[in-house]
């Protein structure tokens, strides 16, 4: 038990240095940190009038299409971006000239990669929150009672899937120096297929089979029907269980993946390769 | 005891060919970094590894340290594999790399070595007096809170060696570790070196420098085209008349003087 507190202050000791760390960096790139503030308020402002433009006789899966499309796009993000860090902190750790020095302090790789990752994923959420807030202000409160508890747990299997596909983009940065190569499909041949923008039913069938296989689908479409429509876990227990089973598969195969890659840079010499 | 072992080592880099490789002249086949290269050093002892480049001087300190693995034979710091147990010898271990590009440009020095401190372990409510400490140690005290974006070369290898120390490692390993330091620091630099096997520490420091590896080695091994070539132990002094004219004319301070005499035996 001692042993176990000991590790656990241990972890959230470095998880603090870290997010310190990722903090007084963003800060410091003071107009970066402002254009991103303001790029996030001209999206809302862009879906609100797009939502307009289209007008209310649009209605995705029974709800008004400006919550519809802060919700897809809000959670699609929040898990692009999370990914995407994963990426990040390892080619920036290769780019400053830093990887191969982490590499060797006491703090093992794949814990390393994961707080930092963590630490990007917690100024995420706060987007995401704001997100959110934003449309609860600009909607006013949804027809139906949110079923919060349902979103928290849908949130954390999203959040799981999102680090499994994240630690496979810093493996496949670790190997080949373009782990980019995931966030780019994510950001342009599969994200019209998870139903962020519109809804999958919209999808030719073989586009729809496809869109299935894909856990962020699952995710996009349980939190909309916790959030927007207030579904009980009754009828949330398929996809809750998809993204479950996802998670499961998914964690540890990404993690066997990255020890395999790291293990290989080390024996290649080109951990600090870029 | 030995605090550091290299048996029969051999590290291969592969040049792989790129895809397109007739529309530039990329360089493809093996290089032979090390080749079946033995060693060992006693604790509390200095190693100095001379070499020419590409000799093999850094891919030794990298296999020490566990950045890489050797492709044959085996690297045991303090009793612990480096292939099997890594995360045993991480925590013996610490390293100054030659490299200026190894810190986050965007934290001060003492954001950045309480950032490593945090990742080795060094107990939170000890590591400030610690930094404090190390920063004046190496000299850094009165920029301890620029970002190090604005660093010098030399008061970046300052802050390497600030954080190869922070964890009190048992094993320092330093990379041409005065290559940017002027004289009077270099000076200071060596008398640093020579306190640590006092402390408990063993040292290997690669370097071109014949004045710095009789400074501060106990023993050198030379290493020619990734073969130890030679091996040799040191002892007494090798004064420069350049190093009294330096310090005569700039007036700067010359710590060598402390630095007991010694010479190649």
């Amino acid at each position: 038990m001692k042993l176990f507190s000991m590790k656990l202050a241990s972890l959230l000791d470095k998880m603090a240095a870290i997010a310190r760390r990722d903090f007084l960096t963003a800060i410091r790139y003071r107009i970066g940190f402002l254009i991103a503030a303001a790029g996030t308020v001209a999206e809302l402002a862009a879906f609100y009038y797009l939502s307009r433009a289209i007008g209310p006789g649009f209605r995705p899966d029974g709800v008004e299409y400006f919550p519809f499309l802060l919700v897809g796009t809000g959670l699609y993000t929040f898990m692009v971006m999370g990914i995407n860090a994963f990426l990040s902190t390892v080619q920036e750790a290769q780019q400053t000239g830093t990887l191969e020095l982490l590499m060797t302090t006491a703090t093992p790789a794949p814990a390393l990669v994961f707080l930092s990752a963590m630490s990007a994923f917690a100024g995420n959420t706060v987007q995401l929150l704001f997100y959110l807030g934003a449309g609860l202000l600009l909607f006013g409160t949804p027809p139906h009672t949110p079923n919060i508890p349902a979103a928290v747990v849908i949130f954390g299997l999203s959040l799981a899937v999102a680090v499994a596909i994240g630690i496979m983009a810093a493996a496949l940065q670790l190997a080949i120096q373009k782990g980019s190569a995931v966030v780019w499909l994510l950001g342009s041949g599969v994200w019209f297929m998870t139903g962020t923008l519109f809804p999958v039913a919209t999808l030719p069938k073989p586009l729809q089979i496809v869109a299935e296989l894909i856990p962020i689908t699952h995710s996009l479409n349980a939190m909309r029907l916790a959030l927007l429509q207030g579904s009980g876990f009754s009828e949330l227990s398929g996809e809750i269980g998809i993204l479950l089973m996802f998670s499961l598969i998914l964690l540890p195969f990404s993690m066997m993946v990255f020890s395999h890659t790291l293990r290989r840079a080390r024996l290649e010499g080109t951990l600090s390769f870029y | 005891m030995d605090s550091i072992v290299l048996e029969s080592v051999s590290k291969i880099f592969q040049h792989r060919p790129a895809l397109f490789n007739w529309m530039g002249r990329e360089r493809s086949g093996n290089t032979q970094a090390l080749a079946q290269v033995s060693l060992s050093v006693a604790r509390g002892k200095v190693l100095v590894l001379l070499g020419p480049n590409g000799s093999g001087k850094t891919t030794t300190l990298k296999l020490v340290s566990t950045m890489l693995l050797p492709d044959a034979g085996r690297v045991m710091v303090e009793g612990a594999d480096t292939r099997t147990e890594p995360h045993l010898v991480r925590k013996h271990v610490g390293f100054a790399i030659a490299s200026e590009r190894s810190f986050f440009p965007r934290l001060s020095a003492r954001e950045n070595l309480d950032f490593f401190a945090a990742l080795d372990d060094v107990p939170r409510k000890s590591r400030a007096q610690h930094i404090e400490d190390m920063l004046a140690r190496t000299g850094l005290l009165d920029a301890a809170d620029t970002l190090v974006m604005k660093f010098s070369s030399g008061m970046y290898q300052r802050l390497g060696m600030a954080r190869a120390l922070i964890k009190k490692p048992s094993v320092i390993l330093l990379d041409e570790p005065t290559r940017s330091l002027d004289p009077a620091s270099v000076a200071h630099f060596w008398n640093l070196v020579r306190e640590l096997p006092a402390e408990g520490s063993t040292v290997i420091l690669a370097t071109h420098s014949f004045n710095e590896a009789a400074a501060v080695g106990d023993s050198v091994a030379v290493l020619h085209q990734g073969r130890l070539a030679a091996y040799r132990t040191v002892g007494g002094s090798l004064v420069e008349s350049l190093r009294s004219f330096y310090f005569q004319t700039t007036g700067e301070l010359d710590e060598s003087a402390e630095l007991m005499p010694r010479n190649f035996r």
